[in-house]
């Protein structure tokens, strides 16, 4: 037995233990379900740097991009900072069913908690990195409106950016717009690094079966026990919504209408794919730390087809409570319309040829609940401050 | 003899036998050995399969090989497209593989011969 195995195995039997000494139907986990709990953590993971962010965990990068995620600076009418729709109240989104930058723009605003675990970034995976998938609305005319010339003369203009940015990159923001901007969102994807959510009670009873320790496992509530089952069982919710972020990552049509209005469709990951492989700032391209290595071998890889139109990506479960509305659009208010989404899924508006696995749950009300309960379970029960703190440096 | 073994056909030297760790997938005309790199696969996670190639009796030699996996079970593939080099006269790597949901995963072996197309099947649970 290899020792990942050998490790899994123990963990296994030690929960098993737990099963058999937990009291009672409610508190017991069967083997099958302990083996999938313990798919889904542990939690924080271990997350490795971003080759293509050479300040990626650097403190002082960390500072910078703290002091960037406040700042209406940034944007071309000092108006917008990235906190204006990335909001602590809201779970680093905004609350609305889709965003409001200069207009109302086609899709909701992503939460930000635990956002640089993935691989690709945005409904559409439009970015492969957190710092491109910072620069998308820095640029953008509907959102911030900046340009790299704007972006390089508020830093220039600021004593306290500028000798933060020099601690971060060793040397003064040079006399190239472009390289400043990517200098200024890998500063921001740095800050995003830090923004890891606490444990959560699913958290909880995870280290529970790890450790054996069946008292502490029983105190996982019974509601969201039923829903757990459901959620590993019937629903096969973990097949998309895997590993310690509930995300494979990856994107998939799930019956969400993509016509944004009348004439006007969202492509998904479709129109994603096309962004990344011709984006100046992606993995591949010149401005990335990494050119050798593998760090751009999504991007590189990827496949594009007919399938992916109307796909969108498979969000995070993590915090999922504290983040309503939900899907790509935000159409779905609450997290019971979700669950019924999935209960009564329209298979008349999936691909012909997609996930043959979605297929309606057909759920009692009482299964709903439980499975809300469940997802409840998923919200960290402590959160890092993100107070706005005035940036100092010497 | 030594002419004999001059007109042996290289590929017809590369050792299938000795399979220990790997995955053996066999076909019509070619037999595919395989690992993958990192060995686990893990869901989500891009890895690499690293082939040596075995010609049964009397096959013609491998002119392309390619590597695909869809999940029959499912109705879909990978959503990435992988690149094969061959790094010897037998042996090939393919870079850019992901199995993104767990469960059954059926590799696609493609071998092109002078005799024609072969595909060759291997399922692989992903748990």
């Amino acid at each position: 037995m290899k020792p990942r195995g050998l490790l899994l195995g123990l963990l296994l039997a030690a929960a098993a233990a737990v099963q058999a000494a937990a009291n009672g139907p409610e508190s017991s986990f069967s083997v099958d379900e302990i083996r999938q709990i313990l798919r889904h953590g542990p939690w924080p993971p271990a997350v490795s740097g971003d080759p293509s962010n050479r300040v990626a965990g650097n403190r002082d990068a960390v500072e910078l991009g703290r002091a960037l995620f406040f700042d209406v600076r940034l944007s071309a009418d000092n108006t917008m900072a990235c906190v204006t729709c990335h909001s602590p109240e809201h779970a680093l989104s905004d609350g609305r069913d889709r965003a409001r930058g200069r207009v109302r723009l086609d899709r909701n605003t992503v939460g930000l908690w635990n956002v640089a675990m993935a691989h690709w970034f945005g409904w559409d995976g439009a970015a492969d990195s957190p710092w491109a998938f910072v620069i998308r609305p820095i640029l953008n005319p509907d959102e911030m409106a900046a340009t790299p010339r704007h972006v390089a003369a508020f830093m220039q203009g600021d004593a306290t950016l500028v000798c933060l940015y020099r601690k971060a990159f060793g040397s003064r923001p040079r006399n190239d717009p472009e390289r400043v901007l990517v200098d200024v969102a890998k500063a921001l994807a740095a800050y995003l690094g830090t923004l890891i959510s606490g444990k959560s009670d699913f958290d909880l009873l995870f280290d529970a079966l790890s450790r054996g320790d069946a008292a502490a496992a029983a105190k996982y509530p019974a509601d969201a026990r039923r829903g757990l089952a459901l959620f590993f069982g019937r629903g096969q919710c973990h097949v998309c919504h895997f590993g310690p972020n509930f995300s494979n990552g990856e994107f998939h049509d799930i019956g969400i209408p993509y016509l944004v209005e009348s004439g006007r469709v969202d492509p998904g990951r479709h129109g994603g794919i096309h962004q990344v492989k011709r984006d100046r700032f992606n993995r591949l391209g010149e401005f990335s730390d990494e050119l050798a290595g593998s760090s751009g071998d999504h991007t590189r890889h990827v496949a594009q087809n007919h399938a992916t139109y109307g796909q969108f990506k498979v969000p995070s479960l993590r915090n999922v409570e504290l983040t309503p509305p939900y899907m790509h659009n935000g159409s779905l208010q609450t997290l019971r319309d979700v669950v019924r989404h999935y209960s009564e899924l329209p298979v008349e508006r999936l691909h012909q040829d997609g996930e043959a696995l979605l297929k309606p749950l057909n759920l009692s009300e009482a299964d709903i609940d439980s499975l809300v309960a469940f997802l409840r379970t998923l919200t960290s029960r402590q959160f890092p401050q993100m107070d706005r703190l005035s940036p100092t440096c010497k | 003899m030594l002419l004999v073994l001059g007109l042996l056909p290289l590929y017809a030297l590369a050792d299938c036998d000795n399979t220990s760790a790997r995955a053996r997938a066999e076909g019509r005309a070619v037999i595919v050995v395989f690992n993958t790199l990192p060995a686990r696969i893990r869901v989500g996670e891009l890895f690499s399969l690293h082939a040596t190639l075995c010609a049964n009796a009397g096959a013609s030699p491998v002119r392309a090989f390619k590597v695909d996996a869809s999940m029959p079970d499912h109705r879909h593939g990978m959503n990435y497209k992988p690149s094969v080099v061959r790094q010897t006269e037998h042996d090939y790597t393919a870079s850019g593989l992901m199995f993104h949901m767990p469960g059954r995963w059926q590799y696609v072996f493609e071998v092109d011969t002078a005799d024609g197309r072969e595909r060759i099947l291997f399922d692989y649970l992903l748990d």
